[in-house]
C-alpha cells in the first residue's frame, strides 16, 4: 500500500487553496476560498468525489466538484496511472451527458406498431425473464447472446448474467476494434498486448495509432517525452495525424499494406545479419522458416505496394537496429490493424516478430509487459460461484483465432439471421451503428424473439430494441474497482459523483442482478456492487471505504523492473514465428503478405475509406453530447479529407459538397482538401451520420462511416474489416 | 473555425434606416433653400427623417438583447467618448431631437428657424457618416476597415434620403414633385457616384494584404452573395436608376417627363434606389470575412 | 499591480480542444461558448507537409480595441492588465465582438452578453482558480501563465529563451505570446 492518502491530501489543498475537512461517507467537504465571508444563504457545499471518466475505455481517473448537488470542476487524478493528472477534452465535456435533455429516463417497450411506450421495471423484468425462460426452454441457453464495451461493473454483471443462465456467449466490441491485434499478438508472443516504452526509447514507430488523436493522457506525456529526450519517433499513417507534433517522420503508406512495410524492415534485418540472433535463439521457434519465407520481401518489393521509397524502408529498418533494443514498433490500438484489414492478424504478429528481431521485450526504451493485479478468491458462500459454461461461444470454431474473451459479435449477427440466436442483450455498446453495413445488422436483429438494449440515450442500437433498460449515467453510480495495470499498478473507483437525476433509471449491477431474478437465476447474485467490491478490495489488503477516500491505491510491491525475461504463454512456451494454431486456422504457419481483399483503382476513381478517431469523439457515443459536437459544428470537423492534388483534379476546392458513394450507400458530405492524407484514401472520422432522431444534437450531422462498409469477417480473426471498401466522390453539381 | 457574421439583416435595416433619416432631412433642407415654394415636399422630408431613425433605434434597441432585456443598461451608453457608437448615440439623439421640433413647427404651420435646420443637417450627415464609421474601425475586417466606407455610406444615405422623399411626393405632392428639375439632376450624380465608390472599396479590399480582403470581395462578385450583389445591388440600385433618370432628365420630352407615366418611371427608378440603399448594407454587413489572424499577413 | 499575460506554444500544441472543453467546464460556460478558438495552418505540399495549431484567445491587448469601442463601459481594461467585461453593463451590441481582430469574443446565447476569456485565475469577477483552466488542463504544458512585468517569472524567461511574440505582432500590444 503506497502512501497516497498524502498525495490526496497535497492535491486538495494544491489544487483549491482550501481546508479539507472530512466529512462522513467518504465525501470530503470543502470551504472555498472566500465563502468563509459569504453569508449563510449564498454559502455553498461542495464536495469532492474520485470517479473514473467514461468517454473512452482508458477510463482516466478524476476529481469531480459537486456544489449544491451539481457537477462544477473535474480534475485529473494525479496518482491514476492513465490520467496522471490531466483529462483529454472528451473527459470534461462528456460529463455533460448525465444532463442530457435526451437521456433515456424510463424503461420502454415496443409495441405492435413499432413505438416505444414507457412501462414499469416491474413489467420490464418480469416479461423479459419470461422470454428469456421460453428461449431457454424451446432453443437452449446458446441461443441467448450479450454485447458490451467492458466497463468496470457491466464486464463483470453481463459475464455473470449470461453464464448463470448457462450461455456461454458474451462479446465486447472486439470485432470492431482491436480483436485482430490482440488474437494475432497472442499467436505469436503469447499475450495480447504489451506497452512500448516510447519516454525512454531511441526510435519508436507507430502505424495508424495516434497518441494526439485519439488520447489518453500519459501517452501523450510518453510521446511529448520522447520528443524532448531526442528520440527518433516515426508516423506510418496515410494521415499526417496530430502527434506529428512530437513525431520527426510521416510515412505516408498506401492503407492496408503495412504488413509489406514490416516485412521489408524484417527482410533487411536478417538479410544484413542486424538483428540479435542470441535473443531470437533462445527465445522462439521457427525463425528459419519465416526467415526464408520473407526472403523475398525486399524493400524495393515493398515499395510497390506501400508506395514508400525503397530507400527509406531500408533506411528505417537501419535505424531501428542502430537503436535496438532501446527500440519497438508501438503496439497500435484500433488504428491500422485491430479490425480494418484482410491482414489486420497477420500484421500484429508480424510487428512482434520485428519487435522480437530486435530483442527489445522488456528492455528500456523497448516493448514491455507491464504488470497489472487482479481481485483475489472470494468466500463462495457469498458470492456463489457460477457453474462453468461447457458450451463454446458462437464463432470459436469458425474463427478460431479470436481471443475468447472477445468473440466474433458479427457471427452473432450471423446466426441471429440464420435463426440460431433467439436473445441478445447489449449494454454500453451501439453495434447498430457502429459495424459494418448496419442496414444488414438491422435486418439481422429483426429476426430475434427477443432484443434488450441498456443505455443512457436511444443509440440506433436501441431504436431496434424490443426492451430498452435506461441506466443511470456513469456519474451517478459506483461501480466495481478497476485494476488498472502498469509500472506500478494501481486499483482505482469510479464513485458516484451526482445523486440520480432520473429516478426511473438504474445503474447496471442493479439492472443485471434484478434481470437475473426475473430470469430465474437470482441465487447467483445474492450481493450489493459495494458488498462484491468491497469483497474485492479485502482480497488485495484494503477495501471500498479506503479506496472511496483516496481514488486510487497503489500497489508498489508489484511495480514493474526491466529486464525479466516474459514467460511466452504460448503454446510452445516460446515467441512463435510459427503458429500451429494459425496454419490449422488456414493462415501460412509464419506471417507472410496478405494482399488486402480490394485495392483502389485510381483510374477508376476509386479511393480506400479509411477512419479514425478525432481527440474530441469516442466512436459514437459522444456525438450526442452538446459541448464536444459544438466542436465537430464550428470546425466542420464530419467533413471527410481528400487529398489536395487529387482534389485539384477533380474540381473538388475545399468546403465543396461532395457525393460520396460505393455499392453499399451514399450520401452528401463537405469536404476537407488537405495535403495531410495520402492520395489513394479518403478519410471519413467515425463518430457521426447519427440516425437516432431522439438524438438532437448529433442527429444529422455527417456520414455513418459504417454505412459504407460492406458485412464481412477477416478470415481466422473474424474482424469487420473497416476498412476493406472503396469508394468514389462526386462534386454536387456535376 | 466557420465564421459567421455578427451582425444580420437587423442591424443593415438599422444602418439603412439611419443614413434615409439623416438623408432626408438634408433632402428637406435642400428643397427649401432651392425650392422653397415645395413646402408639401419639404414636410415628407421632414417627416420621413425622424420616423425612420426612430424605427432604426428601435431596431437596434432589440437587437442589443442584453439591453432589450436590462433597459436601464442604455442609460450607460454615453460613458466612453472613445467609441464610434457613442458617438452615434450622440448624433441620433440630437438629430432626432432636432427633427421631431422641426417636424412640429412645420406641422403647427410656423417657421423654422435657419440655425436648427443647419443643426439638423448636420447631425443627419454625421448619423450618414457615423453608420460607415461604426463599420470601419473594426481592423479585423478589409471590406470595412477602410476610410471610403463612411464616404460610400453618406453618398448612398443622401441618395436614398432624397429617393424616399421624392417616391413619397409622386404620389403626395406629384405638381412639386415635377417642379424640384435641380434636386432631381443632384440625385442623379449621387448612384455614378456611388459606383464609383463601390468599385474603388472593392478594389482596395481585393488588395488587402490578408486573404481575407479578397475572400469578401469574391463573396460579393462570384460567391453567396453573387445575385443579390449583380442584380438587387447593381442593376436594380444603381444601373436602373441611372438609366431611367437619364431618360426622363436628358432625353425624353418635358411633357412626358412632367406625366404621370414619367412620374411613375421616376418613382421606379426612386424604389430601386432605396433597395439599393438597403442592399448595400446588408452585403456590406455580411459578406465580411475577418482575416486569418495565424497567416503572416501583415508582418 | 502586475500585468499578466501567457504564452503558447504552439510547436507543443496537438490541437486536441482538452483547454476548450476545460475552460467551458471549470467556468460554467454554455455548450456553444468558447473562450477559446482554432485555427490550423498546414505549411508544405504533400508528402512533406507540417500542420501548426494555434489556439487564439482573449489577449487582453494594452490598446485593447474591444474597450476602445464599448459604447458603455463594460469592456474594459481592469487591473493587472486583464481586460475584463462587465456584465451588467453590457447591452448585447456586438461591437466589440466585431473590433476585436482576433475574433475570440463570444455572445452568451441565453443572456445575449458578450464574454471571452476572463485568465480565471485572477478575474476579479470570478473567485480566481489555482492556475487558468486552459494552462491547468493542456496535455503537453503549451500553456504558461505569469507576470509579464516580473524578469524572474517563468513566463518572462521562456518569452525570453524562445523569442516568442504576439501573433500579429504590435496590432494591438497583446498580451498572449506565441512560439511558432
Amino acid at each position: 500500500m503506497s502512501g497516497h492518502a498524502l498525495t490526496r491530501r497535497s492535491f486538495l489543498v494544491g489544487s483549491a487553496g482550501v481546508a479539507a475537512v472530512a466529512a462522513g461517507a467518504g465525501l470530503v467537504s470543502l470551504s472555498v476560498r472566500g465563502e468563509a465571508d459569504a453569508d449563510a444563504e449564498t454559502d455553498k457545499r461542495t464536495e469532492v468525489v474520485h470517479s473514473l471518466c467514461n468517454s473512452c475505455s482508458s477510463k482516466c481517473g478524476y476529481y469531480a466538484y459537486v456544489v449544491d448537488g451539481e457537477l462544477t470542476k473535474l480534475i485529473g487524478d494525479e496518482a491514476h496511472p492513465n490520467a496522471q493528472g490531466k483529462l483529454c477534452a472528451r473527459g470534461y465535456g462528456y460529463s455533460q451527458i448525465a444532463y442530457s435533455p435526451d437521456r433515456l429516463t424510463d424503461p420502454m417497450k415496443k409495441n405492435e406498431n413499432g413505438e416505444f411506450e414507457v412501462i414499469g421495471w416491474d413489467q420490464a423484468l418480469s416479461e423479459i425473464g419470461q422470454k428469456v425462460n421460453d428461449i431457454i426452454a424451446q432453443y437452449g441457453p446458446e441461443a441467448l447472446a450479450m454485447v458490451q464495451d467492458p466497463r468496470p461493473s457491466g464486464k463483470y454483471y453481463t459475464k455473470r448474467f449470461m453464464n448463470a443462465l448457462g450461455s456461454p456467449n458474451v462479446y465486447t466490441h472486439g470485432a470492431a476494434c482491436n480483436l485482430s491485434k490482440e488474437s494475432g499478438f497472442t499467436q505469436a508472443i503469447g499475450a495480447a498486448n504489451f506497452e512500448s516504452d516510447v519516454a525512454n526509447s531511441k526510435m519508436t514507430m507507430f502505424i495508424g495509432r495516434s497518441y494526439a488523436d485519439a488520447i489518453r493522457p500519459s501517452s501523450v506525456a510518453a510521446l511529448q517525452q520522447a520528443h524532448e529526450n531526442g528520440a527518433h519517433i516515426v508516423l506510418v499513417d496515410p494521415r499526417l495525424n496530430n502527434s506529428i507534433a512530437f513525431a520527426d517522420e510521416w510515412v505516408p503508406i498506401n492503407p492496408g499494406t503495412d504488413l509489406a512495410l514490416i516485412l521489408a524492415m524484417s527482410n533487411v534485418l536478417i538479410n544484413r545479419d542486424l538483428y540479435d540472433a542470441e535473443y531470437v535463439a533462445a527465445n522462439s521457434v521457427g525463425f528459419d522458416e519465416w526467415a526464408s519465407a520473407i526472403a523475398g520481401y525486399t524493400p524495393e518489393w515493398a515499395e510497390g505496394i506501400t508506395g514508400i521509397p525503397a530507400a527509406d524502408i531500408e533506411r528505417l529498418a537501419l535505424e531501428f537496429a542502430e537503436a535496438a533494443p532501446a527500440a519497438s514498433i508501438e503496439p497500435s490500438w484500433r488504428g491500422a490493424f485491430g479490425c480494418s484489414y484482410a491482414n489486420s492478424g497477420e500484421t500484429a504478429r508480424a510487428l512482434c516478430l520485428f519487435n522480437t528481431l530486435l530483442g527489445c521485450w522488456n528492455q528500456p526504451g523497448g516493448a514491455l509487459f507491464l504488470p497489472s493485479v487482479k481481485a483475489g478468491d472470494l468466500d463462495p458462500a457469498k458470492f456463489p460461484e457460477v457453474p462453468k459454461v461447457e458450451a463454446k461461444m458462437w464463432g470459436a470454431e469458425e474463427y478460431p483465432l479470436a481471443l475468447s474473451s472477445m468473440g466474433t459479435n458479427l457471427y452473432v449477427a450471423e446466426m441471429a439471421k440464420e435463426g440460431k440466436v433467439k436473445g441478445l442483450f447489449f449494454y454500453n455498446s451501439n453495434m447498430a451503428a457502429g459495424y459494418s453495413n448496419p442496414a444488414q445488422l438491422a435486418e439481422d436483429f429483426a429476426n430475434l424473439d427477443l432484443m434488450v438494449v441498456v443505455d443512457v440515450q436511444m443509440s440506433e442500437t436501441a431504436m431496434l430494441a424490443d426492451y430498452v433498460l435506461p441506466e443511470c449515467s456513469y456519474l451517478e453510480r459506483r461501480e466495481l474497482p478497476e485494476f488498472v495495470g502498469g509500472r506500478v499498478p494501481v486499483v482505482s473507483l469510479r464513485d458516484q459523483v451526482l445523486e440520480v437525476i432520473h429516478p426511473n433509471t438504474r445503474p447496471v449491477d442493479v439492472i443485471f442482478t434484478q434481470l437475473a431474478e426475473a430470469c430465474g437465476v437470482g441465487q447467483y447474485f445474492p450481493f450489493t456492487v459495494d458488498e462484491l467490491a468491497d469483497a474485492q478490495l479485502r482480497s488485495v489488503g484494503t477495501s471500498l471505504d479506503e479506496l472511496r477516500q483516496v481514488g486510487t491505491i497503489s500497489f508498489p510491491e508489484k511495480a514493474y523492473a526491466y529486464g525479466k525475461v516474459p514467460e511466452w504463454k504460448t503454446p510452445t512456451g516460446k515467441i512463435q514465428f510459427t503458429s500451429e494454431a494459425c496454419e490449422a486456422a488456414g493462415l501460412s504457419a509464419c506471417p507472410v503478405w496478405v494482399e488486402p481483399q480490394v485495392m483502389p483503382n485510381e483510374t477508376v476513381g476509386e479511393f480506400r475509406l479509411i477512419g479514425g478517431k478525432q481527440a474530441i469523439h469516442t466512436h459514437t457515443q459522444t456525438a450526442n453530447c452538446e459541448p464536444l459536437m459544438d466542436i465537430t459544428k464550428s470546425y466542420g470537423l464530419d467533413r471527410i479529407w481528400i487529398n489536395a492534388e487529387v482534389a485539384e483534379r477533380l474540381g473538388i476546392a475545399d468546403g465543396d459538397e461532395v457525393i460520396l458513394s460505393n455499392t453499399m450507400a451514399e450520401g452528401p458530405i463537405k469536404v476537407k482538401v488537405t495535403e495531410r492524407i495520402n492520395p489513394t484514401a479518403i478519410y471519413m472520422p467515425s463518430h457521426y451520420g447519427c440516425k437516432s432522431p431522439d438524438q438532437r444534437t448529433a442527429y444529422g450531422v455527417g456520414l455513418n462511416f459504417m454505412d459504407f462498409v460492406p458485412f464481412h469477417m477477416e478470415p481466422a480473426y473474424g474482424s469487420a474489416m473497416t476498412q476493406e471498401t472503396l469508394v468514389s466522390v462526386q462534386k454536387v453539381g456535376e | 473555425m466557420i465564421y459567421e457574421p455578427i451582425w444580420g439583416a437587423i442591424i443593415a435595416w438599422y444602418l439603412f434606416l439611419a443614413g434615409l433619416g439623416g438623408g432626408a432631412f438634408a433632402t428637406a433642407v435642400f428643397v427649401r433653400y432651392r425650392h422653397p415654394d415645395c413646402k408639401r415636399l419639404m414636410r415628407v422630408g421632414r417627416l420621413i427623417a425622424p420616423i425612420v431613425v426612430i424605427i432604426g433605434l428601435c431596431l437596434l434597441m432589440f437587437d442589443a438583447a442584453a439591453g432589450f432585456a436590462h433597459p436601464l443598461r442604455f442609460a450607460l451608453l454615453l460613458t466612453n467618448f472613445g467609441s464610434v457608437m457613442t458617438w452615434g448615440v450622440v448624433f441620433l439623439a440630437v438629430f432626432v431631437v432636432v427633427a421631431l421640433i422641426v417636424l412640429v413647427l412645420d406641422l403647427m404651420k410656423r417657421e423654422v428657424p435657419m440655425w436648427l435646420d443647419c443643426v439638423g443637417l448636420v447631425m443627419g450627415l454625421c448619423v450618414a457618416i457615423y453608420t460607415g464609421c461604426l463599420l470601419g474601425v473594426c481592423q479585423g475586417f478589409p471590406l470595412w476597415n477602410s476610410a471610403l466606407l463612411p464616404i460610400l455610406f453618406l453618398v448612398s444615405a443622401v441618395s436614398t434620403g432624397m429617393a424616399a422623399v421624392l417616391l413619397v411626393g409622386v404620389f403626395y405632392a406629384p405638381d412639386e414633385f415635377n417642379e424640384v428639375v435641380v434636386m432631381k439632376k443632384f440625385h442623379f450624380w449621387l448612384p455614378v457616384i456611388e459606383f464609383v465608390l463601390v468599385a474603388a472599396l472593392l478594389f482596395i479590399t481585393a488588395f488587402n494584404p490578408s486573404p481575407a480582403g479578397w475572400e469578401s470581395v469574391m463573396s460579393l462578385v462570384a460567391g453567396n452573395w453573387a445575385v443579390a450583389f449583380w442584380l438587387l445591388f447593381v442593376i436594380v440600385g444603381l444601373v436602373l436608376p441611372t438609366i431611367l433618370e437619364c431618360w426622363m432628365l436628358w432625353l425624353a420630352k418635358h411633357e412626358f417627363e412632367t406625366s404621370r407615366t414619367g412620374q411613375m418611371i421616376s418613382a421606379l427608378s426612386d424604389a430601386g434606389v432605396l433597395v439599393g440603399g438597403f442592399m448595400l448594407r446588408l452585403l456590406i454587413v455580411s459578406a465580411a470575412v475577418p482575416i486569418t489572424i495565424v497567416q503572416p499577413w501583415m508582418l | 499591480m502586475a500585468r499578466y499575460g501567457m504564452l503558447i506554444n504552439t510547436k507543443k500544441c496537438i490541437g486536441c480542444y482538452a483547454c476548450r472543453t476545460a475552460c467551458q467546464r471549470q467556468n460554467d460556460l454554455l455548450p456553444d461558448e468558447s473562450f477559446i478558438r482554432f485555427e490550423e495552418r498546414e505549411v508544405g505540399k504533400y508528402p512533406n507537409v507540417t500542420v501548426e495549431h494555434i489556439p487564439l484567445q482573449c489577449m487582453h491587448c494594452e490598446d485593447a480595441p474591444c474597450a476602445s469601442v464599448c459604447p458603455t463601459g463594460a469592456a474594459h481594461m481592469g487591473s493587472d492588465g486583464i481586460v475584463e467585461v462587465d456584465h451588467g453593463r453590457c447591452i448585447g451590441c456586438l461591437y466589440c465582438m466585431a473590433a476585436c481582430p482576433y475574433q475570440v469574443r463570444t455572445r452568451n446565447s441565453k443572456t445575449g452578453e458578450v464574454d471571452k476569456c476572463r485568465f480565471c485565475t485572477l478575474s476579479s469577477y470570478e473567485n480566481g482558480t489555482k492556475m487558468c483552466s486552459c494552462v491547468d488542463a493542456c496535455l503537453t504544458g503549451a500553456r504558461i501563465f505569469g507576470d509579464l512585468d516580473d524578469s524572474d517569472s517563468e513566463i518572462s524567461k521562456e518569452i525570453a529563451r524562445t523569442g516568442a511574440a504576439p501573433i500579429a505582432g504590435d496590432l494591438t500590444r497583446a498580451k498572449i505570446y506565441y512560439v511558432r
